[in-house]
């Protein structure tokens, strides 16, 4: 009796240190930093899903740091170099629509925020819009564009009824 | 349809200019040695105006979404008005709308421009067909035509642009099946502007056949005219 139970304990003790003799001792670590997530839509709002991303770091904008395609919302992250401040530039491009993105990475580190739970910690705070054609320093709400919108129209149709007039 | 600024390179952009000048100059020619060359303001202005709101009004076409562009509509009923008009049209909608831009508003011009005076020669060609079939019959199929046509042509000029022009930093062939996506998506849009081209251009000589540059009554009064003489 003793020793049927002993041949399993036996084997269970092998088991067990089994896997800790072919492990060779990971560890991970982490540290925060700071990711960018760019989010590109056209201007009618939809997001523009499975654009190409290039990333220009500062110290060579001709050659590519980074390329990648945006997920299904128009979405792209990726986590610059903290080492190398300036302008990041970030240029979206699908079937020939397509904008690029200035975005300045001023201090070397930036404060780290959200809570530190992995290797990369995405801080997505600056958050740059880009779209078919407007690019991220002409933000204009639709109510601003519309009143533009039409003074251009009605500066047409003043135009066409003032030669009209004339004629008469 | 509109290139906006960042995707081309600046000889292009020049080259756009360069090209966009002496048609604009050329069409100006053309309208000072008409009649009346302001005679046709009044309607030139409220194409532009169409011109200027079309590009806002987008057409779902999956995968696409496109939207109006009118620069057949306005090369068969405008003529030689049609290159001023898109010109100051993507001026405007460059600056308030934000399609295109200001570097590459050449190269949008010639474009659709050139396309649009390629329409109003197609648009032309109705009247030696009103000999053979019913000439409203002929008005409809040449104004479905320059409708079309201006589209089309366009969309080639788009394209080959485009994909002449992939920067290195991007993965060539995924752009190149994006933009002939979006270059298929165009052929139904060529259809539905050549409908509404036809349309109007029917509309417009059952109600004032005068507004229609060239139209028979007009080309024959001008040959009055000139016997008269």
């Amino acid at each position: 009796m003793k020793r049927t139970l002993l041949i399993p304990l036996l084997l269970a003790a092998g088991v067990a240190i089994a896997p800790r003799a072919i492990a060779h001792g990971t560890q991970i670590e982490y540290r925060t930093t700071q990711a960018l997530e760019i989010q590109a839509s056209y201007d009618t709002g939809k997001p523009m899903a499975d654009a190409q991303v290039v990333v220009y770091a500062p110290d060579n904008p001709a050659e590519p740091w980074l390329t990648g395609t945006t997920d299904e919302q128009g979405r792209f992250v990726f986590t610059p170099d903290p080492s190398m401040p300036g302008q990041w530039d970030v240029q979206v491009r699908q079937a020939g629509h397509g904008d690029i993105v200035s975005i300045p990475l001023g201090e070397p580190v930036a404060e780290a925020t959200g809570a530190a739970a992995g290797e990369e910690v995405a801080a997505a705070e600056p958050v740059a819009m880009v779209s078919d054609s407007v690019s991220g320093s002409t933000a204009l709400d639709p109510l601003q564009k519309a009143v533009m919108a039409g003074a251009v129209i009605w500066g047409f149709v003043g135009t066409a009824l003032f030669f009209s007039a004339r004629k008469k | 349809m509109h290139i906006p600024d960042g995707i081309l390179p600046a000889q292009v952009c020049v080259a756009g200019y360069a090209i966009a000048a002496p048609v604009a100059w050329y069409s100006l020619r053309r309208i000072n040695k008409l009649p009346d060359p302001s005679a046709d303001i009044p309607k030139a202005s409220l194409l532009t105006a169409a011109f200027f709101v079309a590009s806002s009004i987008s057409i779902p076409i999956p995968p696409a979404s496109i939207h109006l562009v009118f620069n057949g509509l306005l090369g068969a009923v405008l003529g030689y008005y049609a290159f001023p008009a898109i010109l100051i049209g993507l001026f405007f909608q460059a600056v308030i709308l934000g399609h295109g831009g200001l570097t590459t508003l050449g190269v949008d011009a010639v474009m659709m421009g050139v396309p649009a005076l390629i329409a109003y020669q197609v648009f032309k060609l109705r009247h030696p067909l009103a000999r053979r079939i019913r000439p409203r019959l002929a008005d409809g199929f040449c104004g479905f035509l320059a409708g079309a046509v201006g589209i089309a042509i366009a969309t080639l000029i788009f394209c080959s642009l485009v994909i002449t022009n992939i920067p290195s930093g991007f993965d060539s062939a995924t752009e190149r099946t994006a933009i002939y996506g979006l270059s298929l998506a165009h052929i139904p849009l060529a259809l539905i502007e050549g409908v509404f081209t036809a349309m109007l251009v029917l509309f417009l000589q059952q109600v004032k056949p005068e507004l229609l540059q060239d139209s028979p009554r007009r080309s024959q009064r001008r040959r009055e005219e000139v016997e008269r003489v």
